[in-house]
């Protein structure tokens, strides 16, 4: 396998490492390499792409709270390969600054103007947003964004990790909101990753799509309350979505694995060997003189 | 920097346990000299082949595999077809053939469906060796039944001392389940989603059991790999399946933590109160 194949393959492990290990498979990654100038360079799209998937959160230089690293987040044009710094704006404190996707540090902080249109509402659901992450998650971050150029579309971010290595567990809860004014409709999406590993591997992952029209109450020219029923229907959402979670897991503990293997047969006790075996079966094997010793 | 290997093996240990065979042949790809010492260590779920003699569906992995050839447990014969492919002793053979019937009962009974196989192998000791495979697949017939596959490997070792036989057990599940959801509501309200849950997970134990006769061997075994099949299923359901639920409400929590901590301060206040 050539070079590229080889920073190709090793990308896809990084993608798919599991919520605070990608540090632990980066590691696995250049022991099994061995060629860390090349492995730096080459794998530098990937990092990125992560860490823009995952929302990785960050120090905001000058406050003292943290913001996320996405898409949505990303101001001016992206950098190419050869530059992994690239700028983000943190709307919480109107602060665009340099984040690095390697060492995940944050530079160089400059104020950000807010758009006048669109920033009494953002900074509403902010309001809320905030309010509904100390109601149901102890360890959240959470970023609101108005879309660049369209005043009425705004999208909210929320991360909540928890990551116990010495318990050989870790967990991440990301979901994001499209709040359309315009079209009337908020469209969500939720993804729970967990990871139990002492000594075995087992891994919950889980999609969620939702689309639901907004309210009629719901109007930018009443932020507060407006945006606090935005935050509602979320938490709305989000809570029913954690019951048909737990449902779901009750399903396939119950029905699906037992479909694939019963805890017991039929009658309730365990299988009868030297029945099964049978006096003929025993009877045919040993007449092949003797044992096996 | 550490051994490759353990690298690897760490690696298997993080990843997606979905994504088991793609990525091991990624790392086969990328250290073609540690592809032996991979495929050896590493677990991979169960191929099913038919057995073109009998008709019936068998397992293929690394021990009835020689080259590109899969013998079957059924009708003794690789397939390709292979003229010197390595297969066992006479006498083994005789008891791997009572060893696939014994273990195709215990199939039915505790997976009421899927595929087994046993294969048997001599060991230079005198001893011998074997591997009891199991595999069952659920294909949902309807969008709201789940996905799900299962695969039990467990290989064993076994010396015998006298009258009694010392058995060494590794045992390997490998499990994936997927539940997809489809809804439109009549509030306008659509959503779609998809929970999976896999894992694998390998446990060794060993054994000293008394022999009578060669039958005594298939029962034995027969008996541990029953006792560790029982115990790992409980231990994935209960605390595999059990840990992940409990890490999403670490996440998320579904009381209203506001409403918690605003009791506890109620509570504090009161206690102040009656203690002046």
């Amino acid at each position: 396998m050539d070079s590229s194949g080889r920073i190709q393959a090793v990308s896809k492990f990084l993608l798919e490492s599991p919520p605070g290990e990608i540090n632990d498979v980066l590691n696995d990654v250049r022991n099994i390499i061995a060629d860390d100038d090349s492995l730096q360079q080459g794998i530098a799209p990937a990092l990125r792409e992560y860490n823009l998937a995952q929302f990785i959160t960050v120090d905001v230089p000058g406050t003292d709270h943290q913001s996320i690293i996405s898409k949505i987040a990303l101001v001016g044009n992206p950098s190419d390969d050869e530059n992994t710094s690239e700028r983000f704006l943190d709307p919480r404190s109107n602060t665009t600054f340099k984040f690095d996707h390697l060492t995940l540090e944050a530079s160089d902080p400059q104020p950000h103007e807010p758009d006048d249109a669109s920033e009494p509402f953002r900074a509403a659901l902010e309001a809320s947003v905030h309010a509904y992450l100390s109601s149901h998650f102890s360890d959240g971050t959470a970023a609101v964004f108005s879309y660049q150029g369209s005043p009425t579309v705004f999208i909210i971010q929320i991360i909540a990790n928890k990551y116990n290595p010495s318990n050989f567990w870790s967990g991440r809860w990301r979901s994001e909101y499209e709040v359309n004014l315009e079209s009337r409709l908020m469209q969500g999406s939720i993804a729970v990753n967990v990871h139990y590993y002492e000594q075995g591997n087992v891994q919950l992952s889980a999609n969620h799509e939702v689309s639901l029209p907004l309210p009629p109450t719901i109007l930018q020219s009443s932020p507060t309350p407006s945006a606090a029923k935005v935050l509602a229907l979320v938490e709305s959402e989000e809570g029913e979505y954690q019951i048909s979670l737990t449902e779901t897991y009750q399903g396939m503990s119950e029905k699906t694995y037992k479909s694939l293997r019963r805890a017991l047969p039929m009658t309730r006790s365990k299988m009868d060997w030297d029945k099964v075996l049978g006096y003929k079966l025993g009877a045919e094997l040993s007449a092949g003189k003797g044992g096996f010793s | 920097m550490s051994d490759p290997l353990d690298a690897m093996l760490d690696l298997m240990r993080r990843l997606p346990p979905t994504q088991i065979e793609a990525n091991v042949s990624a790392l086969v790809d990328i250290c073609p000299d540690y592809a032996d010492d991979l495929l050896g260590s590493v677990d991979q779920p169960l191929k099913v082949k038919t057995d073109a003699a009998t008709g019936k569906e068998y397992l293929a992995c690394d021990y009835n595999r020689d080259g590109d050839s899969y013998r079957s447990p059924w009708s003794n014969e690789y397939d390709p077809p292979l003229d010197d492919g390595t297969i066992p002793s006479a006498k083994l053979r005789k008891m791997e053939i009572a060893a696939n019937e014994a273990f195709d009962t215990y199939r039915g009974m505790y997976y009421e469906g899927g595929v087994s196989s046993v294969y048997l192998w001599d060991l230079d000791d005198g001893g011998f060796a074997g591997v009891v495979l199991f595999k069952k697949v659920l294909t949902p017939a309807q969008p709201t039944e789940n996905y799900g596959s299962w695969d039990s490997i467990h290989v064993f070792e076994a010396s015998e001392r006298g009258r009694q036989a010392h058995y060494k057990l590794t045992s390997t599940i490998m499990l994936n389940m997927v539940n997809s959801e489809k809804r439109a509501g009549e509030d306008g309200k659509k959503s779609s989603g998809e929970i999976g849950l896999s894992g694998s997970m390998t446990r060794q134990s060993e054994h000293d059991l008394p022999v009578q006769d060669p039958t005594s061997h298939i029962t034995n075994t027969g008996r541990i790999i029953e006792d560790m099949e029982i115990k790992m299923r409980g231990l994935l359901q209960e605390v595999y399946f059990g840990k992940t639920k409990d890490v999403v409400y670490e996440l998320r929590s579904a009381e209203d933590l506001e409403h918690a901590r605003r009791q506890r301060a109620l509570q504090k206040e009161l206690v102040g109160f009656i203690k002046r």
